[in-house]
């Protein structure tokens, strides 16, 4: 249970340092000066201490949903596989549950874009629900192909089975719904290929378009929320898709998973130095692509068991 | 291993169904042809077939390396539109790639119930057949039907190396010199192209 406690404590802790690691990464690849790896708790607490401004236009659900579009991230946190062999983990949470919570906390991020009436509040709202009505189908066929592989629905069980036998009957399929997370990952994250988070251009807005209004503490439950979201995203891939190192010494495998993590964060930066953002009409040919690829993994794996 | 490279042949494939751009769909072909060839090599490897080794070989080279780097080149020379946008929506091929996937996986189980090893490699062969077909279908653009028809070749070929353990030496060496034909033929319909 002392494990269970401290590896969701990780994990937050973790949360704020991996933006900003990104950031740091893509930086010192086009010959800037990097920022430090520490930014995102600076940020944190630089807008703690900011006052908060509401505009007069908005209802009560400015204040309520920011709370709301944390709190749900939170709970998936303490769904997650398991870092270490031997730890507490909820087995019984499936792929519906993951992908409702993910999904309910994404819902309040639109009302909220939403509610000040700004125009620009509204278009960010309906490219979010644009985008994630097409990662969530991808997403529950990814993860029930990976539950099959694993032959247990609990994704926190589904670590701990692959860990130990890892299904090297079933490569074809287990790659293919590798390819679909991991563009999942991309798109759900806002990462460049779909949004870029960075800029503050009408036309690429997604994510920054819903939470123009917002200030002080609110700023910082979305900014956290979205760091959060990037760790569950991040901790599923590498315990469900790279699911080595869990039968290690207690620290040796924390170390480990942190590792994974931090080249998984050095993946998506070299992706985004490399590739240009997508105009947002052809954002759907990528997610077809992760569509199709979890489709093709769970009829790989019905059809030819392979 | 084998199974790996079946997939990866698989997804390759459905890459180049999305493609947008010519070259990028040229590399998708590439690729293809590059875990065809490591498949016929690793088969050949595993059932001690000289014959196999050899046309993995000759895949390696001359699908995967050369007529890509042709085909590139006499498009450059011809200056084909790089933009290649394809008729079918893609909304719809999100719905018609797994029909097909799922329609010929049913359609190939007579098949594969008679066959005693690889049987599951024919179902996936015959659905990259279907596949390619429909990326004859849904460009416009003489390129990117050619890369169809050259990937009707592939899976033709995979549908060869895991069904029978390997076609007779004769046959493939001929099918390699049509190929090469096919792709001299194809430069002077680049070239009707770009008058027309």
């Amino acid at each position: 249970m002392i494990l269970y406690i401290f590896s969701i404590m990780l994990l937050i802790f973790l949360a704020p340092l991996m933006p900003s690691f990104m950031k740091m990464v893509k930086m010192y690849l086009l010959y800037k000066k990097p920022i430090s790896i520490f930014q995102g708790y600076r940020d944190f607490s630089k807008l703690l201490s900011k006052e908060i401004i509401i505009s007069k236009e908005t209802s009560a659900i400015t204040t309520i949903a920011p709370f709301l579009v944390l709190s749900p991230l939170l709970l998936t946190l303490f769904f997650l596989p398991p870092i270490v062999r031997g730890e507490y983990y909820v087995s019984f949470v499936d792929a519906f549950t993951i992908t409702g919570l993910i999904s309910l906390s994404t819902f309040f991020l639109m009302l909220i874009g939403l509610d000040s009436a700004s125009s620009f509040g509204g278009l960010g709202s309906s490219r979010e629900a644009f985008i994630s009505a097409l990662v969530e189908p991808a997403m529950i066929l990814t993860l029930f192909s990976v539950s099959l592989m694993a032959k247990d629905l609990g994704i926190g069980q589904d670590g701990i089975n692959l860990s130990l036998h890892f299904p090297s009957a079933h490569i074809a399929s287990f790659i293919f719904a590798g390819i679909s997370f991991f563009i999942l990952l991309i798109a759900e994250n806002g990462r460049i290929p779909v949004d870029n988070p960075e800029t503050h251009l009408e036309l690429t807005m997604v994510h920054e378009a819903m939470i123009l209004d917002l200030s002080g503490f609110y700023l910082l439950l979305i900014e956290s929320a979205g760091s959060v979201k990037f760790i569950i995203f991040a901790s599923i891939f590498v315990s469900l898709f790279v699911p080595f190192g869990l039968n290690l010494p207690v620290i040796l495998a924390i170390l480990v998973f942190i590792a994974k993590l931090f080249i998984l964060a050095i993946i998506v930066a070299l992706l985004e130095v490399n590739i240009a953002k997508l105009r947002l009409f052809k954002v759907p040919n990528l997610l077809g692509i992760a569509i199709v690829f979890a489709f093709l993994s769970l009829i790989t794996f019905y059809v030819l068991g392979a | 291993m084998t199974s790996f490279l079946i997939g990866a042949f698989l997804a390759t494939l459905i890459s180049a169904l999305f493609t947008t751009r010519l070259y990028g769909l040229i590399l998708w072909y590439s690729l293809n042809s590059l875990s065809l060839a490591l498949l016929a090599i690793s088969i050949g490897f595993k059932i001690d077939d000289n014959t196999m080794i050899i046309s993995g070989f000759l895949t390696l080279i001359v699908k995967s390396i050369v007529i890509p780097y042709i085909l590139k080149k006499v498009s450059m020379k011809f200056g084909l539109a790089r933009q290649i946008t394809p008729n079918v929506p893609v909304y719809y091929s999100i719905m018609l790639i797994p029909a097909l996937l799922v329609f010929t996986f049913y359609l190939a189980e007579p098949i594969t119930n008679m066959m005693s090893s690889n049987a599951n490699y024919v179902a996936i062969s015959i659905s990259a057949l279907f596949l390619s077909l429909l990326l004859i279908i849904e460009h416009k653009n003489i390129a990117a039907k050619i890369i169809g028809f050259l990937t009707i070749e592939n899976s033709l070929f995979l549908l060869g190396t895991t069904a029978t353990n390997g076609m007779p030496m004769l046959v493939e060496l001929g099918i390699f010199f049509d190929l090469l034909m096919a792709i001299v033929i194809i430069n002077l319909l680049f070239k009707s192209e770009e008058l027309s």
